[in-house]
């Protein structure tokens, strides 16, 4: 499965294609994280566009399936750890929403490397910086997304 | 007007001769269902079919209908109007759709308000009917001013008999195409004769519906009438009848945009029987419950049509009884209203 | 009539002249061959249009929110009983109000299967006797093997009589089919372009008249999502790729509550398969949180909670 969207990425992205990736971070934990990170100069592919929310519980589905429509090539969700949600169980609620829509979306057939979840705490600038790398490492490697391109 | 015969393998020359000035339309099987698709050849369609799902009113109402489109680039805004309209031949349509065109054409260009899309679409379409030879036990189109052999509305009918179809024009424009057609052979009286004979032999099979004409009058008392109550019961509120149906024109209009600030505005089918259908921008809705949409939609074709047009709003076609999801039957709720005990009031 | 029909018209009759309800809802003879329509009874005299055989696809769980006055009694297949249960679950339904009268179902015919094989004949009477569907039209008649028609989701079904019911009908059927959701592992072996491929070729036949929406007893938003217009979410257009989104989110938000009863999938007048999506929904529900819908009035839906324990092995693995 892998080869085959490793040859259609060679064929449809040009070496001008550059992933854009859009990240749904939650404002205590990820996003401090993001901040940190930033503070911090460590060094990751530009290719996110971060939009902050209060807690990663507050991220409905239609975000990222409206991402995925308007034509973002890749999704990073990122929240607390559990256990260390600033409203206690926010994150919880996502990971649950999360699951169910991945795999619903894969079964549809949505390349799996495109959506990305992980945890990333306020303290985890580093961490941050390497889980944009992968996340942008898996979306090119399937490609920029076409799938729900209109045609007029 | 012409008579001609046809045999059943120059039907690929017709339409190859038509295709020099005409884009070809017809009913092609597409797994399984018949949907009037563009055809470049006679063999991609299926000219023996009962009837399709979807009317042939897609092709000059289409389901999804840009009316225009826009480009944007810095601040200079381009827009794209629709390109005009090429000439269309609708062939094998049955007489009850060409009829439905008829009642389309009285909506879309009533007084003041003329639709420039579906009209534009209409003066450049050739209607080329196919007669049926086997109406199904659904089908009342001679009830409602139609028939199986109906040549109305349409510009050229075909009947099939033998190894030959019996090829009929009854406008001018028909006459011109079939003039253009060096090979058709000319109908025999005898066969002339039997062809009718079987015409009218298969019109009369069609079950009648009485009073279908004067249905409105009744239902001129009945707006109150518990039996809407009735019939609202098990209808779902979905669009398949409305969609399916030929007559049916409603639809909505909405702006879609792309990231990269091109967009465009289109025209969808809409359906009186969605909640939202009539919901105002005051937040107001006329038409809350199912049973007022149920009502509404029986008044249209059969009381609003005739006081505005003149004309029975269905052509008979049966669709909407073959594909409802819970089974409704619009035959049913006709004996109904005649039976109503409200009829005899006032 | 079959026994179970004469029981069913029975039950229904008693319950009317005692008074226990108001309403019974069931299903009667459609105005087609394999058609049947929602029934609403209130007078005991008409309990013989009962009636309830492989042509009833419907989920008239559906329409008892539309009744939250009265007492009502219904006829409830599997499926139904657990839309019924679901629904009370959710707070839509009083169930003091409800007297589910359990039936064992044998499954429903796929209509659409049907036609495809009998193609441009109308067909005039559908029988079943024993294994054999009996198709017959004007100038035909074809004798089919009955288990080749029935739907898909009945054959993998293991609730074909209520597991919640107040009163029993028959004999109620416990099924000891094991399911392994096989159809859809041999559906995730193929590629993401296939997959696809699949639903865009499925969908696209979609006009987007909502009978689907409307005839599934969880689907009950008074707004629905692609309704809503502040903000536009996504498109209303019969465009593939505004049919494909649709159904996915649909799809999505049923997760957890679909009782999988085929009827979207039945009442769809285009023939679309939306059984394999339902599949899809019962398995992720199943395989991750062990809940399966209506079939009892103590476990919150999975989508109204959650667990420290989760599984999240999708989550990405930075090196």
């Amino acid at each position: 499965m892998v080869e085959e969207t490793k040859q259609a990425a060679k064929g449809e992205a040009s070496e001008e294609w550059k992933p854009k990736i859009i990240a749904f971070l939650c404002n205590w934990c990820s996003y401090a994280g993001a901040d940190l990170a930033g503070v911090s100069r460590v060094q990751y592919p530009p290719n996110i566009r971060i939009v902050r929310v209060p807690c990663s519980g507050r991220i409905n589905p239609f975000f990222i399936i409206k991402s995925l429509s308007a034509g973002w090539d890749g999704i990073l969700v990122s929240g607390c750890h559990p256990g260390d949600c600033h409203y206690i169980s926010g994150n919880y609620v996502a990971r649950r929403r999360f699951a169910i829509l991945r795999d619903l979306l894969i079964f549809m057939g949505v390349q799996p490397e495109r959506l990305n979840f992980t945890w990333v705490s306020a303290a985890e600038g580093e961490r941050f910086g390497k889980v944009v790398k992968k996340t942008v490492e898996n979306v090119k490697s399937v490609g920029p997304n076409k799938m729900f391109e209109k045609d007029w | 007007m012409m008579q001609k015969m046809i045999s059943k393998d120059k039907i690929s020359k017709f339409i190859s001769v038509l295709q020099k000035e005409y884009k070809i339309f017809g009913p092609v099987r597409e797994k399984g269902d018949i949907v009037f698709k563009e055809v470049q050849s006679a063999d991609e369609m299926d000219l023996d079919y009962l009837n399709s799902k979807i009317p042939p009113k897609s092709v000059l109402f289409p389901m999804v209908d840009t009316l225009f489109s826009y480009k944007k680039d810095g601040e200079k805004v381009e827009i794209i109007e629709n390109k005009p309209y090429n000439k269309v031949v609708i062939f094998g349509i049955r007489p009850c759709d060409a009829q439905s065109f008829y009642l389309l054409h009285n909506f879309f260009n009533f007084g003041k308000f003329k639709d420039p899309n579906f009209l534009d679409r209409l003066l450049n379409t050739v209607l080329i009917g196919i007669g049926c030879l086997n109406p199904r036990n659904t089908c009342f189109c001679t009830s409602v001013n139609g028939g199986p052999f109906n040549s109305e509305h349409v510009d050229i009918l075909l009947t099939k008999f033998k190894e030959n179809y019996f090829i009929a024009s009854s406008t001018d424009d028909g006459d011109v195409i079939l003039k253009k057609m060096d090979f058709l052979s000319d109908a025999k009286d005898s066969d002339v004769k039997e062809i009718e004979e079987m015409q009218k032999k298969v019109e009369s099979s069609i079950k009648i519906i009485e009073d279908l004409e004067d249905l409105h009058k009744i239902l001129d008392n009945m707006y109150e009438d518990p039996l809407w109550e009735e019939c609202a019961l098990g209808c779902l509120g979905c669009g398949t009848c409305s969609y399916l149906c030929p007559t049916c024109h409603c639809f909505d209009v909405v702006d879609e945009n792309k990231p990269d600030g091109s967009g465009r505005r289109v025209r969808i089918w809409d359906t009186c029987q969605f909640p939202l259908f009539t919901l105002e921008t005051s937040g107001h809705n006329p038409r809350t419950n199912k049973i007022q949409r149920a009502r509404q939609r029986i008044y249209h074709k059969f009381n609003y049509y005739p006081k505005n047009y003149n004309l029975i709003g269905c052509v008979g076609c049966g669709r909407c009884i073959l594909y409802c999801p819970v089974s409704n039957d619009v035959r049913e709720t006709f004996s109904k209203i005649k039976k109503a005990p409200s009829k005899t009031e006032g | 009539m079959s026994d179970l029909e004469s029981s069913i018209r029975e039950t229904a009759k008693n319950l009317l002249t005692e008074g226990k309800v108001d309403l019974i809802l069931g299903y009667e003879k459609g105005a087609l061959p394999l058609r049947a329509a929602p029934c609403f009874i209130t007078d005991p005299t008409d309990v013989d249009r009962l009636v309830f055989d492989y042509s009833c696809d419907l989920n008239l769980a559906k329409f008892l929110r539309e009744h939250p006055e009265k007492k009502l009694g219904i006829i409830s297949k599997g499926c139904v009983g657990r839309g019924v249960i679901h629904l009370v679950v959710e707070n839509q339904l009083n169930k003091e109000n409800i007297t589910i009268i359990g039936i064992p179902c044998q499954g429903v015919i796929n209509r659409s299967r049907v036609i495809r094989k009998i193609g441009e004949r109308e067909i005039l009477e559908v029988k079943v006797e024993n294994d054999k569907l009996l198709v017959k039209g004007k100038d035909f008649e074809e004798s089919l093997p009955l288990d080749d028609y029935i739907n898909n989701l009945c054959k993998t079904c293991h609730y074909k009589s209520p597991p919640v019911a107040d009163i029993t009908v028959g004999e109620a059927t416990a099924s000891s089919l094991q399911d392994n959701f096989e159809d859809i592992t041999s559906f995730e072996s193929k590629t993401p372009g296939e997959k696809m491929e699949y639903f865009k070729d499925e969908l696209n036949r979609c006009i987007r008249c909502y009978a689907c929406r409307e005839a599934c007893p969880v689907c009950y938003c008074s707004l629905c999502f692609i309704d809503q217009n502040k903000p536009v979410w996504f498109g209303k257009t019969a465009d593939i790729t505004d049919n494909f989104i649709f159904h996915m989110i649909r799809a999505l938000h049923v997760a957890g509550r679909c009782v999988s009863c085929g009827a979207c999938s039945s009442v769809c007048p285009m023939g679309i398969d939306l059984n394999l999506l339902n599949r899809k929904v019962e398995q992720i529900v199943k395989e991750r949180y062990n809940f399966e819908s209506g079939i009892s009035l103590e476990t919150p839906p999975p989508m109204g909670a959650h667990k420290f324990e989760d599984g999240q092995e999708f989550m990405i693995e930075e090196d």
